[in-house]
Order: C-alpha cells, then sequence, then structure tokens
C-alpha cells in the first residue's frame, strides 16, 4: 500500500523561535500513527501543518498523493480531523453541525449514519452546551468522518475525558482501524499510544528523537527494567550506584520514602541492594519490577534531551 | 453554494435561537421606537420624521455589535477553526456570515417600519429607494463590524470598540441628535461619521426625495463600506491567536478610516456641512393638506379634538395656502360673542414650559442657530398672504397656524413662533376683537382650512397631519386670550 503521508524536513517558527526543525515521517495506509511529545514539542504545530491550518516555513507534505502545501483544498477534501475539544456553536445539534459540515464536502455521510455510528441518535437534536464531555468528544470524531476521509487526524482526542469515555474512544479508534482507515494520533498518554499505534514517533524540541513500532522502542531502550522500591527510612541515593555489583543503574530519583531506577541487570542489582539494606537495618516494605514501557522510554528520551539542552545552557 | 446556503440557514437559525441576541436585534429597537413615540407625545409625525435616526439606530446596533459579537465568541470557541479545516474558503463564509447579518437587520428595520405604522406613522414615501438606501447602510455598517471583528481580540473588546464609535456617532454624529440642532463644530465633525449619511439616506426614502435627495449619502455610504469590507477581508483572523504583525500589520486600518476622512473632505469640500434648522428632510412627503370644516364641537376643556377625523381634502398644489375665503357675511360670526363666552372656555391647558404648544416667555431668546430663523418668520409675517388677505376670522386661524406647525413637527423653534405671531396679533388687532376672534376660534375649532406648511416663511417640513395642526391651533388660541385677558401676565 502506498504511503498516506509523507513529510520530509518540516519546518516552522513563530517569531524566530523554530517550533519545529526538520521533521519527517511517513504513514503507511492503513496504520494507526502515534505522534508522542511533551507539551511544546512541535506535535501540535507539525499536525497542524498537515491540515492545513498553518503554513509551514520549509519542507515537503504529500497527503494522500497530494502535495499539500500547493493544494490544500484538495488535501482537506481527503483528509477528516477532530481537533482537541469540539469547536461549535453552544445552540448548534449533532444533527445540524453533521449537516453542516457535510455540505462543504463534494463527498458526505449521511447525518443519521454517523449519529448512529457514534451514538449520538439520542442527542441528535439537543444543543450542543446540553451533551456531555464524552458525547462532545465523539461528534468531534463524527464530524471527522462527514467526508468519507481517507486520512484521520485526531489530536489528542482523549485529553481531559473519564476513564470510561476514553475507553469507549480507543473502542472506536481501533474500529476505524479494522475499517480500513489511516489514523494520526497525537497523545499525551503514553498507554493508549502503547495499545492504539501501529507505529509511534517521539517529537521533542521539534525533531523526531525515535520512531518505530512501540516494541521495537521498548526494545531499543537496552531492555531496561524499571525497579521501585519503598523503605522504611530514606536511601542515599549517591552510595546506591557506588555499591559493588550493581550495573547500569540509570534515571534514578527518590521522593523521600521511595527510590525509582531502571536497570539493564535487575537480579544482580537487586542482590547488592538487598544486602544493603539488611546491613544497614533498612527495612523492605515494597518492592516491585516490571519490564521497561513506553513511558519508560518515552521519559528516557525527553529527558535525555532536556539534560542535553540543560547542559548546552 | 450548498456549503453557504446550509451555513446561511443555520446561521439564521442559530440566531434565533439565541435570546440575547433577539432582545438586543429586535427587542430593542423596538423600545427605541416605543420610547421615542412615547417621548415625542405619541405623535405620529416625529415618528415619520425621525424614522431614518431609528432606522439607522437598528442597523448600528446589529452591525456594529451583533456581527462582531458572533464572530468573535465563534473565533474564541474555535468555529472558525473548525470552518478553516474544511475545503470551503474562509472568505466564502465570512460572506455567508455577512448576508445573515444582513437579512437580520433587514428583519429589524422591517419590524420597526411596520411598528411604526401600526401605532400611526404614515407609509415611507418611496420604499425601493428606502430598501436600496436601507441596504447601503447595512454594506457601511457591516464593513465596520468586520473591522471591530477583526480588532478586538475578545467579545468583551467589541462592546468597548463598538462603544468607541456608537455613541460620538450617536451624539454629535447626527443620529441621535438632529444636526441641526448641533454647533456648528459638531456639524463639522458628524461629516466625517457615516452615521450622518445613513440618515440622510433612510430618511430621504421615508419623507424625503428617495434617491434624488441621498445621492451623495449613497456615495458616502458605499464607500465606506467597500472600504471597511476590505480592511475587514483583508485583516480578518480565524484564530484568536492569529495575530497582525505576520499579516501586513495594521496597516489595512488605514483605508477603513481614509474612507471616513475622504467622505468627510468631500463633504466639506462640496459645502454640505452646516445644515439649517430642520432642512434634513429635502421636501415634505405629504404634500399641504386642507380639511374642510365639520360640525362644530363645543370647545372642551381636553386640548383633544375628536379621536376621528375628518377625510382629507387633498388639495393640488401650487395653491400652497389653500384657505379659501367663506362667502362674505353682512356681520362677522364672532362679533356676537360676549366676555362672558370667553370667560366660559375651559382653560385647562399644557403649561408653557411643556412639550405640547409650548411658549416662551418675553425675556426668553432663541439660540444662535434658530435666530435666522425666528427672524425670517418675523420680518415676513406682516406680508404672508395667508395671514394678511381677507376676512379676519380667516387671518387669524391661519396666523394660528404659523405657532401651531412647529409645534406638531417638534421644530426647536417651536416655543419661539407663538410669541412672534402673538406679538403681531396684538400689533395688528385690538384687544378685544382679537378677543372675541380668538374665542370663536376655539369654540369652533374644526372650521376653516388647515395649512400645514409654512415654508414660506423660512420654516420647512410639513406636518401632515390636519388634525393635529388644529389641535394646537385651538390650544395657542386659548393661551393667546389668557394673555389678552391678562390671566397670564404677557
Amino acid at each position: 500500500m502506498p504511503a498516506h503521508v509523507i513529510v520530509r524536513d518540516l519546518r516552522k517558527a513563530y517569531a524566530g523561535v523554530e517550533a519545529v526543525r526538520g521533521v519527517s515521517f511517513t504513514i503507511e495506509a492503513g496504520e494507526i500513527f502515534g505522534l508522542l511529545g511533551p507539551n511544546g514539542a512541535g506535535k501540535t504545530t507539525t499536525v497542524e501543518c498537515l491540515v492545513g491550518l498553518r503554513e509551514p516555513d520549509a519542507g515537503d507534505i504529500e497527503v494522500c498523493g497530494l502535495d499539500a502545501r500547493l493544494h490544500p483544498r484538495e488535501v482537506k477534501q481527503k483528509i477528516g480531523v477532530a481537533l482537541q475539544s469540539t469547536s461549535l456553536q453552544d445552540k448548534i445539534t449533532p444533527r445540524e453541525a453533521l449537516r453542516l459540515f457535510g455540505a462543504f464536502y463534494r463527498e458526505r455521510v449521511a447525518p443519521e449514519t454517523l449519529l448512529e455510528r457514534f451514538a449520538l441518535v439520542e442527542k441528535a437534536d439537543a444543543r450542543v452546551e446540553t451533551l456531555s464531555g464524552g458525547q462532545r468528544q465523539r461528534l468531534a470524531l463524527a464530524l471527522a468522518f462527514v467526508n468519507r476521509p481517507q486520512l484521520v487526524f485526531l489530536d489528542e482526542p482523549t485529553t481531559g475525558l473519564d476513564p470510561q469515555t476514553r475507553h469507549e474512544l480507543h473502542a472506536a479508534i481501533l474500529q476505524m482501524k479494522r475499517d480500513g482507515y489511516t489514523v494520526l494520533f497525537t497523545t499525551h498518554y503514553l498507554d493508549e499510544a502503547e495499545q492504539l499505534c501501529d507505529r509511534v514517533a517521539i517529537i521533542d524540541q521539534g525533531r523526531i528523537v525515535a520512531s518505530g513500532t512501540p516494541r521495537e522502542l521498548i526494545a531499543e531502550a537496552h531492555g531496561l527494567q524499571s525497579v521501585s522500591l519503598v523503605t522504611s527510612r530514606p536511601v542515599d541515593l549517591a552510595r546506591l550506584g557506588a555499591l559493588p555489583g550493581v550495573n547500569d543503574v540509570v534515571g534514578a530519583s527518590t521522593d523521600g520514602a521511595g527510590v525509582r531506577f531502571h536497570t539493564s541487570d535487575a537480579v544482580a542489582t537487586l542482590g547488592a541492594l538487598t544486602r544493603w539494606l539488611a546491613e544497614t537495618r533498612v527495612e523492605v516494605i515494597e518492592l516491585q519490577v516490571r519490564k521497561g514501557s513506553l513511558e519508560d522510554v518515552f521519559l528516557g528520551l525527553t529527558r535525555s534531551h532536556e539534560e542535553a539542552g540543560g547542559a548546552k545552557r | 453554494m450548498n456549503a453557504l446556503l446550509t451555513h446561511l440557514g443555520i446561521s439564521l437559525r442559530l440566531h434565533f435561537r439565541n435570546r440575547m441576541a433577539l432582545l438586543y436585534g429586535y427587542l430593542f429597537p423596538l423600545i427605541f421606537l416605543v420610547a421615542f413615540w412615547v417621548l415625542y407625545r405619541h405623535e405620529k409625525i416625529p415618528l415619520l420624521r425621525h424614522m431614518g435616526e431609528l432606522l439607522t439606530v437598528a442597523v448600528l446596533g446589529g452591525a456594529c455589535f451583533g456581527l462582531p459579537t458572533t464572530l468573535v465568541s465563534e473565533r474564541e470557541r474555535g468555529v472558525w477553526r473548525r470552518y478553516r479545516l474544511s475545503p470551503v474558503p474562509t472568505w466564502a463564509i465570512v460572506t455567508s456570515t455577512v448576508v445573515a447579518r444582513y437579512l437580520i437587520v433587514l428583519t429589524a428595520g422591517l419590524l420597526q417600519v411596520a411598528a411604526a405604522m401600526a401605532i400611526g406613522m404614515t407609509a415611507p414615501a418611496h420604499p425601493f429607494d428606502l430598501w436600496v438606501a436601507f441596504t447601503a447602510v447595512a454594506f457601511a455598517f457591516i464593513g465596520l463590524g468586520l473591522v471591530i471583528a477583526t480588532l478586538a481580540d475578545n467579545v468583551p473588546a467589541v462592546q468597548a470598540l463598538g462603544q468607541c464609535i456608537f455613541l460620538p456617532m450617536l451624539i454629535i454624529g447626527g443620529v441621535a441628535v438632529q444636526l441641526g440642532s448641533l454647533p456648528l463644530w459638531a456639524q463639522h465633525v458628524s461629516a466625517f461619521f457615516p452615521g450622518r449619511y445613513a440618515v440622510e439616506a433612510l430618511q430621504s426614502g421615508v419623507n424625503g426625495r428617495g434617491f434624488m435627495g441621498a445621492r451623495f449619502s449613497l456615495l458616502a455610504l458605499g464607500l465606506i463600506g467597500f472600504a471597511g469590507c476590505l480592511a475587514g477581508a483583508k485583516l480578518f483572523r480565524w484564530d484568536a491567536q492569529q495575530r497582525f504583525a505576520g499579516r501586513g500589520g495594521k496597516i489595512w486600518l488605514v483605508p477603513a478610516f481614509a474612507a471616513w476622512i475622504a467622505v468627510g473632505l468631500l463633504a466639506e469640500w462640496r459645502g454640505r456641512i452646516a445644515i439649517p434648522v430642520d432642512r434634513e428632510i429635502a421636501s415634505p412627503a405629504v404634500p399641504p393638506v386642507s380639511t374642510p370644516a365639520p360640525a362644530p364641537v363645543p370647545a372642551a376643556g381636553t386640548p383633544v379634538l375628536p379621536a376621528s377625523p375628518p377625510p382629507v381634502a387633498v388639495v393640488p398644489p401650487p395653491a400652497r395656502q389653500l384657505a379659501l375665503p367663506p362667502p362674505p357675511k353682512p356681520e362677522p360670526v364672532w362679533a356676537k360673542l360676549t366676555a362672558k363666552d370667553t370667560e366660559g372656555l375651559d382653560f385647562n391647558i399644557p403649561p408653557d414650559q411643556g412639550i405640547v404648544a409650548p411658549f416662551a416667555a418675553a425675556d426668553e431668546l432663541p439660540e444662535d442657530f434658530m435666530k435666522d430663523q425666528v427672524e425670517s418668520v418675523r420680518s415676513k409675517i406682516a406680508t404672508w398672504p395667508p395671514g394678511a388677505e381677507g376676512d379676519e376670522l380667516r387671518c387669524v386661524r391661519n396666523l394660528l397656524y404659523i405657532a401651531a406647525v412647529p409645534d406638531a413637527i417638534q421644530l426647536p423653534v417651536e416655543r419661539y413662533m407663538p410669541r412672534v405671531v402673538y406679538e403681531h396679533l396684538i400689533d395688528t388687532y385690538p384687544k378685544e376683537k382679537l378677543t372675541k376672534i380668538l374665542t370663536y376660534i376655539v369654540l369652533h375649532p374644526e372650521e376653516g382650512m388647515v395649512i400645514d406648511d409654512i415654508s414660506d416663511l423660512g420654516v420647512e417640513g410639513a406636518a401632515g397631519d390636519p388634525t393635529l395642526v388644529r389641535e394646537r391651533a385651538y390650544l395657542y388660541a386659548l393661551k393667546f386670550i389668557l394673555r389678552l385677558t391678562g390671566k397670564v401676565p404677557e
């Protein structure tokens, strides 16, 4: 299948400050692609350039085989977008909104079909101001589908929603994949990116710092395991790294009674640690070891960039 | 086109769901109308003469407050950001929004005219011309509304900017205060505001000469509207965070306000600044009319004449002073009246300082801008044919109309005219004879022809309502008698 999105060396600056610095990635047809990054990393600017809300300073954007910078209107005919929050008038109803936005496109889906698909039939004629957060977000998703899009952009669609509504939206997004849609998905929630995305790209300070499937990224993180330890008395982190037998400890942090760190050799590290705790008569209250997650990868990558930035400064 | 029609339909539907929008768009103009009507003594003539101002206020409110409030609140919410994600160009949605606003202000205007007609205003003289003028006014103010929408970052800013334009236009722009009542410097300033041209163009359609009386105003409104729409389009912000700096800056504000200056300078150059009192109305909408005398009614204490006026007999021009001489009689009808008849009159009349039949005190001088008009009447009254030729009763009655017509039209000079007439009467007639004639007029208020146009004397405007003019003549006759009999000091 041909790639639905090709981005090459995308750049965008605001008042001299570069928000996006040479971002490149591709999205294959039929996949869910996640764009992850901390606040201010440049992911929203990247998406806005892709959907035609911002004019990039440089770079190439190809969407559904079209040059998005040369043919923005044609591209808009082929894509659907759900923004972070539903941006509609208070007094409009879901049925009217779907009819209105459907009228803007050559191809359109009947409002009734979308109301049914996104479980809004009962609220079809209720004003937007009376809808719950979840219903509004489902309406935003429905609006992204009014034109039978080939490619759907979902910009942090689950931000601020309760767990139940998030779960419903996850199901809706997975259904999109089953229906063959290509989805670009931005989120703060790394667990949902890990759960939903076929591939992800991590963006930080305007650059892509890693990309691949969630499994690949986790594997690339040197197979680090995450250790969380709660003790009866605070542990001196400086001593921890110097203990004989403790190997390859990274990202150690403490909040007083608890210590967290990552290590590539959990067995050896924990053996040395428990011996030292016994000698110093510190009681272990809780100990947890788990394999590395996308969150660990994300934190490792973005923190290392932050530290590099800090070192430069 | 389907997209625009759908957007237009939904915009209108959403407007009618918004109670506050309905309140400001429809109820407030009606409240202005009713307030105006009550303020002006429940008379229909002022409504006719001030319809241009009332309609201007309605359009100004809808276009300079309603339109930018809608645009800015939708922009703040991100609705325009959502529109921009669609393939429909932004200008098309702006056009649809503007058309929706035009239809809203048009319906508000129609409602206002209908309500005015329901309470007695005569129909506009040139309905088609009025509609064209209304469209030009809406175009000019909608352009202004677009500029306000681009400048304001939020809804409170819309209110603040709107007031900055709205209030000066009301006070010194010729919208709420008649230009003729303003000092000359304010008349100069008003030439640079579109409100003045809006009132002139609309009023010309209501009771003026239509297009012929509003050519300059229509041109001015078109220019101001074009410049406003151009600036509004160039500066349009679909996103609240979008700033002028990246899009050519505020330079596009220059043509918007340059149009105001150009129009003002053009008006100065063409000498269209100073407005004599009550020259706003180019010509009377209603031709001079006279009413035949119905059956006499007894003089009542109430100043209100019978509610159902007799059928109006329209006398064709050029007979502007149409009071035809009654058949000669051997003895004047008033000659038999006695002091007892005069004493028996009901003098329950409005005070001199009130708004109905006002009467300036002898030492009360007109303001500067009215002096010329008062002096014009004073110099011409002695030779004014309807007041100088023929039967004495007819002459006195006609002279009373010189006081009654300005009062009926509510001209600024209304309170000074009775003094001019009274002084002329006591110079012309012996007190006893004059008292008898005036007593007869009070006892027979509906006799004789009515003169409702005294432009020969330098007072422009026609009342268009013979019954009202007759009523005011009756009141002034009583006021003159009070002075002649010493009950009120001269």
